[in-house]
This record gives C-alpha cells, sequence and structure tokens, in this order.
C-alpha cells in the first residue's frame, strides 16, 4: 500500500543522462516544479544543487544568488517568496542552524519555501562527507517557540527528485516553508533515473504553475490571507505576532487564533501531507519503520529475510513532520515490535515511540560512526527480537 | 495640500501614535524619506521598504507602501531577494546601527560589494534603543551605554568609510537636526543606480541622551547641528580641524560602478542565448574606483581619545 501523490514531467530529463546524481535529481526536481529563484551558501554535501542552478536557473530566466552566508541566504530566499518567486536554498547542518531564525519568521509570514537539508555528521564542523541523520529534530524544532513543521525525507534518486515537486508543491498550497532532509549518501549517489519509476508517480495536472506571483487556488483553509508585495495591497509583512491584516496585535485572543490557525494548517492536513509506503504489509511480528538511507537498508532487509524464510513488514516513511500518527498506529496494533534504524540517537524513535507505546515495543537502533545501516545489521537485530528461521 | 498632508498619503494615519518615545529623532528621518517618496512620484505597488528589528526599524509599521518588518540584521539580505526578484522595484532599506552594523554588519558590507541597486538608509543613535541603551558599534569610546556603565572601551565605525570602502557607489551623511539636506540625500539615493547609503545621525534622548551629554532633546540636536560641517568646507580642513565634526552630504559617489542586478540580467541573457557551452568571458580588470569627493575624515567622536589615534588621512581628495 503506498500513499503517494505528485505529479511529474519526465519530458525534461534528457535520457541519455539518466544516470544522476541525488542532488542533481533534486535541482531537476525544483526546476521542474517551477522554483525560479535560488540563494545559498556552499556546503558540503549539498553544493551541487546550488551549483546545478546556478547553471540551469538563467537559462529560464530565474534568479540565482550566493550569498555571503546561510543566514542571508534563506532572507533572499524570503524576500524573493515575498515577491512572488518560488524559492529555495540548500545546505547542511550547520547551515540549516544558522538559518533556523529566519525559518521561523518564513512559518510566521506564511511564505512558501524550500529547503533541502543534505545532512552530514555534526554536531559542528563533523564529519563533512559522512552521511547521518542528525537534523531530525532540528527541521522539527530549531526554531523558537510553537510553529508547525513540514520534512519530508529522501531515500534515493528518484525520491530526490519527486519529493521535491511534492515539497514545492506542499509550500504552495499551505504557504510555509518545507524541509526536504536527505543523507549524504542520497545526495552524493548516482543511480539510474528510470522513466518508469517516475511515471508511476505521474499525478493530478496543473499544479505547477510557473508564474511569479502564483499563489495556489486551493489554498489551506487555515491559511492567512496571503500579502504578496507588489500586488494592489501593499501589504505590511511583520515577524510580530499580527491578525489577518498583517498589522501586529498584542490581543490575546488574536494573537492565540493566529497561533493556532498557523499551527492547525499542517496538524490538521496530516492526511495530505503523510507520504508512505508499506511493504510485506501485515506479515511477520516486527515492523521496521525508517526513511532516508535506513529505508534502502530496510527494504533490502525484508527481502533478505524473506530468502531466509523470514517475514518482516516495513514502513518507510517520506513524511517525517506532520507526524503520521494513524499508520504508526495502525502498524503498531498488529506488530510486537516496531524496529528504528537511523543514523543517529534514535531522535526519531523518540516521535515513534510516543505514538506506538501503547501497542508495541518500539526499539530504536542508532548509528553514529559515519557508516551505514547494513541491511544485514538489520536483519541481525530483527532476528534477535524475533528468534531465526520462524515459519512463513 | 499641505506637506504635511501630503505625506499621509503614505502613512498609516490608523496605527498612529507611533511607539517612538517624544523627541525621538526617527520621525523625523521618516517623514525626509516620505518626501522624498513624494517628490520622486514613486508608485506606491512598486516600492518596497524593508526594516530590521530596532525603534527606527519600526518605522515601516507605520509606512503605506509595500512594507517588510524582517528580522534583526537581516534586512539588507530580504531586500537583495526581492529586488532580484523584482527588478522593477524600487527597494528601501530602514535599518539602524545595531541593525545595520553589528549584526547586520555582513550583509551591510556585501550589499555595498555587490553595488546592487537599494537604497540603505541607516539611523545611527549610537545606541540600541529598543533594548534599553547598550553599545553599539557606532558609539564613540568614552560614552555610557546600560552594557558600559564605566563607558565604552570601543573604537567606532565610520559607516560611511566602511559602506565606500566596501563598494557603495553613493554614500552621503545628513542629520535629523537639518533635515531638508538629509531630505535631498536620501531623494538623490533613491534615483542613483547602485548600492545608494545614507546615514543619518539622529538623537535618542531616551537611551542614549540620559546617560551622555548633553542632556535633553533639544541639545542633542543643537549639538549635532553645530558639529555638522558640509563635505565641501570639511575638504579644506585638517584631521584635527576635523575632529567631533560631522561631515555631511555626498560622500562619494559613483555613477559608472556596474550594478548587481544588471549584471545579472546580462548573464541571463548570455545563458539564454546559448552562452553556457561559450568559453568564459575574458576576464576583465576592475575598473579603478572613483576617488573620492573630499579628504576622509573620522568619526564623530566627541570623547575623542581612540578615535584619533589612526585617524590619518587617506591619498586621494578631489
Ligand atoms: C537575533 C536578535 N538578537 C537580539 C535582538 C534584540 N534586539 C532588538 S532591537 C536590538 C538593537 C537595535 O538597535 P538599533 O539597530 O541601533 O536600533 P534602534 O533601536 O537604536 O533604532 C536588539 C539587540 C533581536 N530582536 N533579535
Ligand atoms: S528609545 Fe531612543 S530610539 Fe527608541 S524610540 Fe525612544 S528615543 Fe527613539
Ligand atoms: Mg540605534
Amino acid at each position: 500500500m503506498e500513499r503517494w501523490h505528485t505529479h511529474v514531467l519526465r519530458e525534461k530529463i534528457d535520457p541519455s543522462s539518466m544516470l544522476i546524481q541525488g542532488n542533481r535529481a533534486c535541482a531537476l526536481g525544483a526546476l521542474d516544479a517551477g522554483v525560479r529563484f535560488f540563494a545559498g551558501y556552499p556546503i558540503t554535501p549539498s553544493s551541487e544543487i546550488m551549483e546545478a542552478m546556478a547553471v540551469e536557473l538563467p537559462k529560464v530566466g530565474g534568479v540565482f544568488l550566493q550569498m555571503e552566508d546561510e543566514i542571508a541566504s534563506i532572507c533572499a530566499c524570503i524576500g524573493g517568496s515575498l515577491a512572488g518567486q518560488l524559492a529555495m536554498t540548500a545546505t547542511s547542518g550547520p547551515g540549516f542552524s544558522l538559518m533556523q531564525e529566519a525559518i521561523g519568521y518564513a512559518i510566521m509570514v506564511e511564505a512558501p519555501l524550500l529547503i533541502v537539508d543534505v545532512m552530514r555528521a555534526g554536531p559542528s564542523t563533523g564529519r563533512p562527507t559522512a552521511p547521518s541523520q542528525g537534523d531530525v529534530m532540528q527541521a522539527r524544532w530549531g526554531t523558537h517557540g510553537d510553529h508547525p513543521a513540514v520534512v519530508l525525507a529522501a531515500s534515493n534518486v528518484a525520491d530526490m527528485y519527486r519529493l521535491t515537486m511534492a515539497a514545492v508543491r506542499f509550500a504552495q498550497r499551505f504557504r510555509t516553508p518545507v524541509t526536504l532532509l536527505a543523507d549524504e549518501v542520497v545526495g552524493h549517489m548516482r543511480e539510474s533515473f528510470a522513466p518508469e519509476l517516475i511515471d508511476r508517480y505521474r499525478l493530478t495536472s496543473g499544479d505547477f504553475d510557473f508564474s511569479p506571483s502564483y499563489i495556489h487556488p486551493e489554498l489551506v483553509r487555515e491559511v492567512h490571507p496571503p500579502h504578496v508585495l507588489g500586488s494592489e495591497a501593499h501589504p505590511h509583512v511583520t515577524g510580530l505576532i499580527h491578525d489577518e491584516t498583517g498589522f501586529p496585535t498584542n490581543d490575546p485572543q488574536k494573537s492565540e487564533k493566529f497561533l493556532r490557525e498557523l499551527y492547525d494548517k499542517v496538524g490538521n492536513h496530516r492526511d495530505e501531507l503523510c507520504l508512505y509506503d508499506v511493504k510485506n504489509e501485515g506479515k511477520g511480528r516486527v515492523c521496521i519503520v525508517a526513511y532516508g538511507s535506513c529505508a534502502r537498508s530496510a527494504r533490502a532487509a525484508w527481502k533478505l529475510a524473506e530468502k531466509e524464510g523470514l517475514q518482516v513488514e516495513v514502513l518507510h516513511l517520506y513524511t517525517l513532520f506532520p507526524l503520521p500518527v494513524e499508520i504508526i498506529q495502525k502498524v503498531a496494533r498488529r506488530v510486537e515490535f516496531m524496529l528504528i534504524p537511523e543514523l543517529n540517537l534514535g531522535q526519531y524513535a523518540r516521535e515513534v515511540r510516543k505514538m506506538a507505546e501503547n501497542w508495541t515495543t518500539v526499539i530504536s537502533m542508532g548509528k553514529i560512526d559515519g557508516t551505514l545501516i547494513t541491511p544485514r545489521e538489520i536483519l541481525d537485530r530483527v532476528t534477535e527480537l524475533v528468534g531465526k528461521y520462524e515459519s512463513v | 495640500m499641505s506637506e504635511v498632508l501630503d505625506i499621509e498619503q503614505f502613512l498609516h494615519t490608523e496605527r498612529l501614535p507611533h511607539i517612538w518615545c517624544p523627541g525621538c529623532g526617527n520621525g523625523i528621518v521618516t517623514g525626509a524619506f516620505l518626501r522624498a517618496v513624494l517628490d520622486l512620484g514613486l508608485v506606491r505597488e512598486k516600492t518596497v521598504v524593508v526594516g530590521g528589528i530596532g525603534c527606527s526599524s519600526r518605522a515601516v509599521g507605520y509606512i503605506d507602501l509595500g512594507t517588510v518588518h524582517s528580522i534583526h540584521g537581516r534586512a539588507l539580505a530580504f531586500a537583495t531577494g526581492i529586488k532580484m526578484a523584482r527588478p522593477d522595484f524600487t527597494v528601501v532599506v530602514l535599518t539602524g546601527d545595531g541593525d545595520g552594523a553589528a549584526i547586520g554588519g555582513n550583509h551591510f558590507i556585501h550589499a555595498c560589494r555587490r553595488n546592487i541597486d537599494i537604497t540603505c538608509i541607516l539611523f545611527n543613535n549610537q545606541t540600541y534603543g529598543m533594548t534599553g541603551g547598550q553599545v553599539s558599534p557606532t558609539m564613540d569610546p568614552g560614552d555610557r551605554g546600560t552594557t558600559a556603565p564605566y563607558g565604552s572601551i570601543e573604537p567606532s565605525f565610520d559607516l560611511c568609510r566602511l559602506a565606500e570602502a566596501a563598494g557603495a557607489s553613493f554614500v552621503a551623511r545628513g542629520i535629523a537636526a537639518n533635515i531638508r539636506p538629509l531630505e535631498r540625500l536620501i531623494k538623490q539615493g533613491i534615483q542613483h543606480k547602485g548600492f545608494s547609503f545614507i546615514e543619518a545621525v539622529v538623537p535618542c534622548p531616551t537611551e542614549y541622551g540620559k546617560r551622555n551629554p548633553p542632556a535633553g532633546v533639544i541639545a542633542m540636536l543643537d549639538d549635532t547641528k553645530a558639529r555638522s560641517i558640509s563635505v565641501t568646507a570639511a575638504a579644506k580642513m585638517t584631521p584635527d580641524e576635523l575632529r567631533d565634526k560631522i561631515v555631511t552630504g555626498i560622500l562619494y559617489e559613483d555613477d559608472e560602478a556596474p550594478e548587481f542586478q544588471s549584471a545579472y540580467a546580462a548573464i541571463v541573457e548570455r545563458a539564454q542565448a546559448g552562452a553556457a557551452e561559450a568559453p568564459a568571458r575574458p576576464k576583465q580588470p576592475a575598473a579603478p574606483r572613483k576617488p573620492r569627493k573630499t579628504a576622509p575624515e573620522r568619526p564623530p567622536a566627541r570623547n575623542g581619545e581612540a578615535a584619533d589615534a589612526s585617524g590619518l588621512p587617506l591619498e586621494g581628495g578631489e
């Protein structure tokens, strides 16, 4: 069972260059989705996205800016977004940290924006070329205050393309920044980018409009009247708590109403925002819940297990936030264990535990040595949990 | 209609009274800016004003144009994005000495360097008004602030010299105490194609004035007026004579310096003509910067000790 929707445009992909890098696929997805504004600051392992945009954006009349740091980058993006451009930036952990204050501003002023964070091992400078999933909670709670967050996670090159497009669509419809997380290996690996794969995800039409000042015709109902600079309304935009006029308010009722609507516009639409894939549905006592590179290992572990006579379910999450509560709880009800392999010390496992612990035992399998979690490692852990060679 | 009423069309009068203290100079500069908008006949829908955070930046909350009250220090980065997204906009940044020169200092020098067609008006009150009178990077050594109860030991920035050195192609200084010349400078700055920096020296009687002489807003205005001197007069003076002076007028102007947005538009043209495959354009030597209009001066150092130590004049006065 796969819950997925996006649209695709395969036409632009040159079949002769089908073996492409994850970061490049991300840039192509962004361009195909109508992104015409990029501001960034180089950082491994995300720089290839920026470099691709430097080549491609001028060709389509878009704006490319290398700013003086990541703070300037995201602020320039917000400026571009307020002026009606579909804007995007790409970075990695240290740069993502610098962006946090401005991300809160973008959320507050409801500026659609795409932020790609190709994660590297942290904290601090860490290991720039080692894969990691250490930014999961930063993506959720990096900026201060109670705020909504839409966070997607890519697990392969095709994801880098299609999730980038999904992220753009979400940003437009919900008028909020959307973060796409990839781990270093997903950004840097080269894979064949099969047209059939893209075809599978061909979606409804007409969702991408390439004109500046585009406002999604079906905004989520909790979205406040969009303020686009250059419109007749000559709006005021502020990070202060404001009402629908855009001007600040100190009124407790209005403040609460505004903040709740901001929060709910994401929380109330989990059904639309939560993308996932369940493999081997309803089989086995263990479900591996995984995202990013670990989801690939999880899927391989399932195949490996099958060969060895063991059934295991896989829940591959494409959306980390808003929390996919419904599917997690549904699966939790039927399995004895949920195993969460991730390249951190259990950041997402804690979230899963909160959702699932009434029904199942949630086991965190974290790794922070800068190497990937292999299918074998996952399978070993599964067999440890259920006993080897269990009947099919 | 009187001029006062005329500028009301650019004010959200329903949002008044403003938050500024009695005697604050911010309203004077805001008024000067709005008269410039009026005189230049700027189109409301195509004029965007970006503020950072601070008392001065709050001006954007009263101005009825497209206004963005951004985050502390980042107004120029926002403005850069806006200008690039909409080159047809007139983009103006209103910022403070803390906002523009401390937390936003990096964006400031880079906006100057790019020479992007944005006008930046910096309200220099030599302190952090909004947060209660702390030390700012333009505070004179010896001045007192809540974070320098024994007097500031930091040398201060001369922001005009900084802007010029960083590449701004229009650099000017005016004072709130002398409103018409300030207004003219703002107008010229907006008309100038390239990065225009206008430092407006404003009194903050509440947070700066209460800790530093002369006390009281009238005395503060009188004091800046007495110390201000035109750029032409300053050219004839020695550094010694210039100590404590506030040099006003256009300090630097270069109409030929390449402007960033136009340069980018040329790149788009080349890329669209398929130039990506063509060999890169041969490197051109950078054009020499235009010499300064006047002998350089040190900042308006009042308590002076640290300021004069390095106050040597540069070469190249006209
Ligand atoms: C990131 C961040 N740090 C600190 C502050 C607190 N803060 C608000 S205004 C301000 C100083 C403003 O000084 P200035 O730009 O000179 O403006 P003035 O109030 O003097 O006009 C500070 C430190 C903030 N809002 N955001
Ligand atoms: S604190 Fe100073 S700068 Fe702020 S409003 Fe009062 S007088 Fe003006
Ligand atoms: Mg100040």
